[in-house]
């Protein structure tokens, strides 16, 4: 042991870099660092509840996002799903004055979406990038059909606007969900014999099939909770915004991409984990943070992210290009 | 002839040595080749071979040693000085531009500057016939190289090689996916660029081919160089002892073994896109092969067999029970599994831990209310790598690294592990070296003793015949013939394979 | 059907043009309304105002959506234009892509009013004064506050910096508010594009650098509401804090207000006043009275007690009370356009 660390001297920084997590962890620790010294406002309890808030609904949608992407299929659909479901969300508390019926139409719908998705993907076999793209449009119009404007809140419950904007033991409500899901799907893919089978399907179908399991089944799983964490964050998103909004979630969609690919989910499949995605969501969340805090120009909220993906992308693949070498 | 020898030869290697990060990947090798001689490169996967016909190739620069060729010491940089000194290596993966034509290809270099001018079109078709010509080759110049056969593809290359009045022509595995006859023209143009005064490094593994137009013979193993020899003075036995390093007695070792009760019943099998009323049965403890060249739906019994292509017509019953629904999970739970021809494509998950990709089949197995057992897991693969004797630093390292025989053991553990009746196995030995290959052949004897029914789909005849009891020949998506082991003679299963 | 009512309108203008006197008080019969954006609330409002007052005056109107394409606005105009429209309504979707509309109705002599946004070559445009507005609301807040005894008030500016219109509002808020405190100042000046969700998202990581605010100021109600929701989210007290909405867009500020919470204020503009004014200003150009270039459309800031003055509302719908809006003072011009920032 001793002789491969004096034989391997400039090795810390290199095992970082070639850890599964260490090139993130690194730029989240730059980040926070660099930021720290750059504003004493970026350090401080009110900004990491603001940070973690601000993260909470797109890593509800990326944890689903990412069980996706390792099988090898992805969806486009997501935001206009996102907003489509808190339309239904608020319609449905207002009709029945339930909020758990209102949850449950806006899963249920997040879901069904899901699940039209999937059997678009895995029977009709249209690749689910364009399918998705064509669901997302069926939404965007969809919508206004269901809604000409905003939904709003017509029934004054007062635990509606808690889910969003409640904080429990001094965490928001939203971030508690948030981690919830992380943690579910965290154990869901590494610990799991489904998680396997998704990592299985995506790396190699084929084989998958051959080996007597059925990939188009988790790839069905995976669209459909996909759709179902879109309804569930449709759910936190209505009660922030206090109303069913058919413009929302513009862009979601690629924050949410952008985010799981960032932490090291393969978009061909088969390779991605839960916890890349969680630090990738954090890294972007920081980032748009520090463009606030600085006072930069806030259109660098959306350049930013686009260099560090491509940046992270390139540092992924010249790791692996070293290890096949 | 006496004055060949005097002359310099036409490429000289000498102590030429590569280092990879962590790896010696050529060590102080030296060989040489006469110009209209045909020196045969052997050695097992990992030898060496690739590394050296890619720092001829100008791909790769060495660590040491020399390259001469006709006695001038030579340094490449890249694959263009290579060239431009007369070396031209034909991959085994093909270099040419699929839209561009014929002609095209042959002088691309040419083509892409312009060298031609306006009038280059009809020139370029002009020199392209030319060279045909000279060589005896029958390929239409105008034609897409996208529209060709691998075969002339290859042809094609050599082509180029013939224009840039290569001297020297490195040949990577060409036959690895050629048809018989178009083994047989291969072999004759070789013969040809002989006697044009060309001479030819010719990479193989296949001993047969070997022993039937190499003049010389170098081996080399674990990067360094072995042996050199005429080829004359070479044995099967030899050759496989200095490439494997050990002596391996019997290539097909087979238990005495009596069949048992029938465990595959296949009656009228079709299916949409080639098979056509397939009909036979195989047994417990019993090896029944079927040979076909390509085409002739070998893959496509072998996947319908087990559930994975849809069948149009026609019964499956595996150890008396209906294959039905026609997946591969009720194949699975019936005990039938198929081991692929294509590794990459639909066996491992490259990328993936030796453990995870033995254990995909058998994951219920160690799953306890979802979750995966990773201990019993572990101690399971371990089990099964202790006793194929697999070769690896780690069970969680990526199966990538793993050589084409390790990752075949593994791929057939991910069977046995799960416990089949019968197993499928397409092209078991494909990209395997000779070392690995005989443990395979062994092991097959072994599941049939130990009362496994196996099917073997296989295009290589000494494989076929050493292993089977029974053979099928397949023909157009039928059988054309069958024969028991006594009955058995490559000419009568190659008669049935054309009919 | 349709060929009958084109041979008649063909008989109407031949009689027109040999009796052009008595044509000239007549009322139009049809208005043509094309809407750049009819998804949104505010159009929806604009389009009710401008029903009520046509069923007043026995005109009819018909809307088409350009649904944000220039090319679906221009085709629209032509069409309304070979069925001879007797006025063309537009709110134009780009002010450069209409041009062409613009002189081809000045040339066959169709009167033509622009809803919104100046055109170069118009006759005559009906719009609010968006800088008024906001100074209006400014004073109405900092007088609320002063009553209160507040000090200095800090200002989260919830804008949009990317039109003129709205850049008038947040200064004209400004400017207001300190004519009561010369010392307020805007800490925090955000792009909250103008909805709901990323008005929250800036507010949010705007408040986590610095929560000490005493006034948000949104620029639509969508913003002024994301940024209350931003408030909200970060668990900051709501006592002290004064929200400001611009627009009277929909239902939902009327929501927010009868809650008796920090939204207090509104800066109405009165969508379906604007839809009132257009077909008063279509029927005047009709016949051929001369026209300001900029007809205003009033506006004031509202309070929670003042709200039902202009508006009734259900829960589910709202009403609005023409008598409060029509007593409103129109002012002859806004005190400062887009031109002079």
């Amino acid at each position: 042991m001793a002789s491969t660390e004096t034989h391997d001297t400039p090795g810390l920084f290199r095992r970082v870099m070639e850890s599964e997590h260490g090139f993130l962890a690194l730029v989240l620790i730059v980040l926070v660092v660099g930021l720290g010294l750059a504003t004493d406002r970026f350090l401080t309890g009110s900004n990491a509840v603001a940070i973690l808030h601000q993260s909470s609904l797109v890593l509800i949608v990326a944890v689903g996002m990412t069980l996706l992407l390792i099988t090898a299929e992805v969806d486009i659909s997501v935001g206009a799903s996102l907003a489509f479901a808190s339309c239904i969300v608020m319609a449905t508390i207002n009709a029945t004055g339930s909020i758990a019926l209102g949850a449950l139409a806006g899963v249920a719908f997040g879901a069904g979406i899901g699940l039209i998705n999937a059997l678009v993907t895995t029977v009709l076999r249209v690749n689910s990038l364009i399918g998705t793209i064509a669901m997302m449009m069926m939404l965007n119009g969809g919508v206004y059909l269901f809604t000409r404007e905003a939904v709003q809140n017509h029934h004054q419950l007062p635990l509606f606007p808690k889910i969003a904007t409640g904080f429990i033991a001094g965490i928001p409500v939203p971030v508690l969900i948030a981690a919830v899901v992380a943690a579910v799907g965290w154990i869901a893919l590494s610990r799991t014999r489904i998680g396997r089978l998704f990592l299985a399907t995506g790396a190699n179908p084929r084989a998958t099939r051959l080996s007597g399991y059925s990939p188009e089944r988790f790839k069905t799983v995976a669209f459909v909770v996909t759709g179902a964490l879109v309804g569930l964050a449709a759910v936190v998103l209505a009660s922030l915004l206090n109303a069913g909004q058919p413009t929302a979630g513009q862009g979601f969609e690629l924050t949410v991409i952008a985010a799981v690919l960032l932490g090291g989910t393969s978009l061909m499949g088969g390779r991605g984990t839960v916890l890349g995605t969680i630090l990738a969501v954090l890294i972007l969340k920081v980032i748009d943070n520090g463009i606030i805090l600085l006072r930069w120009n806030q259109d660098l909220q959306i350049i930013v992210p686009g260099i560090v993906l491509i940046l992270a992308l390139y540092m992924d693949q010249r790791k692996r290009g070293h290890h096949a070498g | 002839m006496p004055d060949k020898t005097k002359q310099a030869p036409a490429l000289r290697v000498s102590g030429l040595t590569k280092r990879f990060p962590g790896v010696l990947a050529l060590d102080d090798v030296s060989l040489e080749v006469h110009s209209g001689e045909v020196l045969a490169l052997l050695g097992e996967n990992g030898a060496g071979k690739s590394t050296l016909i890619k720092m001829l190739a100008g791909v790769y620069v060495p660590d040491g040693g020399t390259i001469e060729t006709k006695g001038q010491e030579r340094h490449f940089t890249s694959p263009a000085d290579a060239l431009a000194a007369g070396i031209k290596v034909v991959f085994q993966e093909i270099a040419l531009v699929p839209e561009f034509t014929v002609a095209e290809n042959i002088f691309l270099e040419d083509h892409l500057a312009g060298r031609f001018g306006k009038v280059g079109w009809r020139e370029i078709r002009r020199r392209a016939a030319e060279i045909f010509e000279r060589a005896g080759f029958d390929i239409d110049p105008d034609a897409k190289v996208r529209d060709l056969p691998i075969s002339q593809q290859q042809l094609v290359e050599i082509s180029r090689a013939l224009a840039h009045e290569a001297e020297i022509v490195i040949m990577d595995e060409p036959t690895s996916s050629l048809t018989p006859a178009e083994v047989r023209h291969l072999f004759q143009v070789i013969e040809r660029l002989k006697s044009l005064g060309i001479a030819i490094i010719y990479v193989s593994h296949k001993l047969e081919e070997i022993f039937e137009i190499a003049d010389h013979c170098t081996v080399l193993r674990d990067g360094r160089w072995v042996s050199s020899k005429p080829t004359a003075e070479h044995t099967n036995a030899s050759l496989v002892t200095d490439m494997v390093g050990r002596e391996i007695t019997d290539m097909f070792p087979r238990t005495d073994r009596t069949p048992g009760e029938t465990l595959v019943k296949v009656e009228g099998l079709s299916t949409r896109r080639l098979l056509k009323d397939l009909s036979f049965d195989v047994r417990a403890g019993e090896v029944v092969g079927f040979f076909g060249l390509m085409g002739a739906g070998r893959t496509e019994l072998a996947k319908a067999l087990v559930g994975y292509d849809p069948i149009s017509e026609g019964t499956i019953r595996i150890a008396d029970k209906p294959l039905s629904p026609h997946d591969t999970r009720t194949g699975k739970a019936l005990g039938i599994g198929l081991l692929s021809e294509d590794r990459k494509e639909e066996g491992l998950m490259l990328d993936t831990s030796v453990t995870r990709n033995m254990t995909l089949a058998t994951l219920d197995r160690f799953t306890k209310a979802g979750f995966v057992d990773t201990a019993a897991e572990t101690k399971a693969a371990q089990g099964y790598t202790d006793r194929f004797r697999i070769k690896m630093a780690r069970l969680d390292q990526a199966i990538r690294t793993l050589s084409g025989g390790n990752q075949q053991k593994v791929l057939l553990s991910r069977w046995l592990m799960h416990g089949l009746k019968v197993i499928v196995l397409d092209e078991p030995t494909r990209g395997i070296d000779v070392g690995a290959k005989a443990e395979i052949f062994a092991l097959i004897d072994e599941l049939a003793a130990e009362g496994f029914a196996v099917i073997l789909m296989t295009s290589e005849m000494p494989e076929l015949l050493g292993l089977s009891d029974r053979i099928f020949v397949l023909s157009g998506g039928r059988i054309t013939g069958s024969f028991d082991r006594a009955g058995a003679t490559q000419e009568g299963v190659l008669d049935a394979a054309i009919k | 059907m349709k060929a009958t009512t084109r041979r008649i309108s063909a008989l109407a203008i031949a009689v027109g043009v040999t009796a052009s006197g008595a044509w000239a008080q007549e009322t139009p019969k049809r208005i043509g309304y094309i809407v750049n954006y009819a998804t949104h609330e505010w159009y929806q409002n604009v389009i009710k105002g401008m029903e009520a007052r046509a069923d007043e005056l026995g005109i009819e109107v018909e809307v088409i959506d350009a649904n944000l394409d220039i090319a679906k606005q221009v085709a629209a105009a032509e069409d309304f234009m070979a069925r001879q429209i007797d006025v063309l309504v537009m709110t134009p979707v780009n002010e450069q892509g209409v041009v062409p509309i613009v002189r081809r109705a000045k040339a066959d002599g169709v009167p033509l009013v622009i809803e919104g946004n100046p055109v170069p070559g118009m006759q005559t445009m009906v719009a609010i004064c968006d800088y008024d507005t906001g100074y209006s609301a400014g004073v109405v807040a900092g007088e609320m506050l002063k009553g209160e005894g507040d000090d200095a008030p800090r200002v989260m500016n919830v804008g949009l910096p990317l039109l003129s219109a709205t850049i008038l509002r947040s200064q004209g808020f400004m400017d207001g508010i300190q004519t009561i405190y010369p010392e307020a100042e805007m800490v925090h000046d955000l792009d909250g594009g103008g909805n709901p969700d990323r008005a929250q998202e800036v507010s949010s990581a705007a408040l986590a650098a610095d929560s000490d605010i005493d006034v948000i100021y949104g620029i639509n109600d969508s913003s002024a509401l994301g940024g209350l929701q931003a408030w909200r989210a970060a668990g900051l007290p709501e006592d002290d804090l004064l929200v400001v909405g611009t627009g009277s867009e929909g239902l939902a500020f009327l929501n927010e207000m009868q809650t008796e919470g920090p939204f207090k204020i509104e800066a109405a503009m009165f969508p379906e006043k604007i839809g009132y004014t257009l077909v008063d200003t279509a029927v005047s150009l009709f016949q051929g009275e001369d026209l300001p270039e900029h007809v205003v459309s009033p506006t004031t800031a509202v309070t929670f007690d003042e709200v039902g003055q202009f508006y009734s509302y259900d829960g589910t719908s709202r009403q609005i009370q023409w008598d409060g809006i029509n007593a409103l003072p129109v002012p002859e011009a806004c005190m400062k356009y887009a031109s002079d920032l």
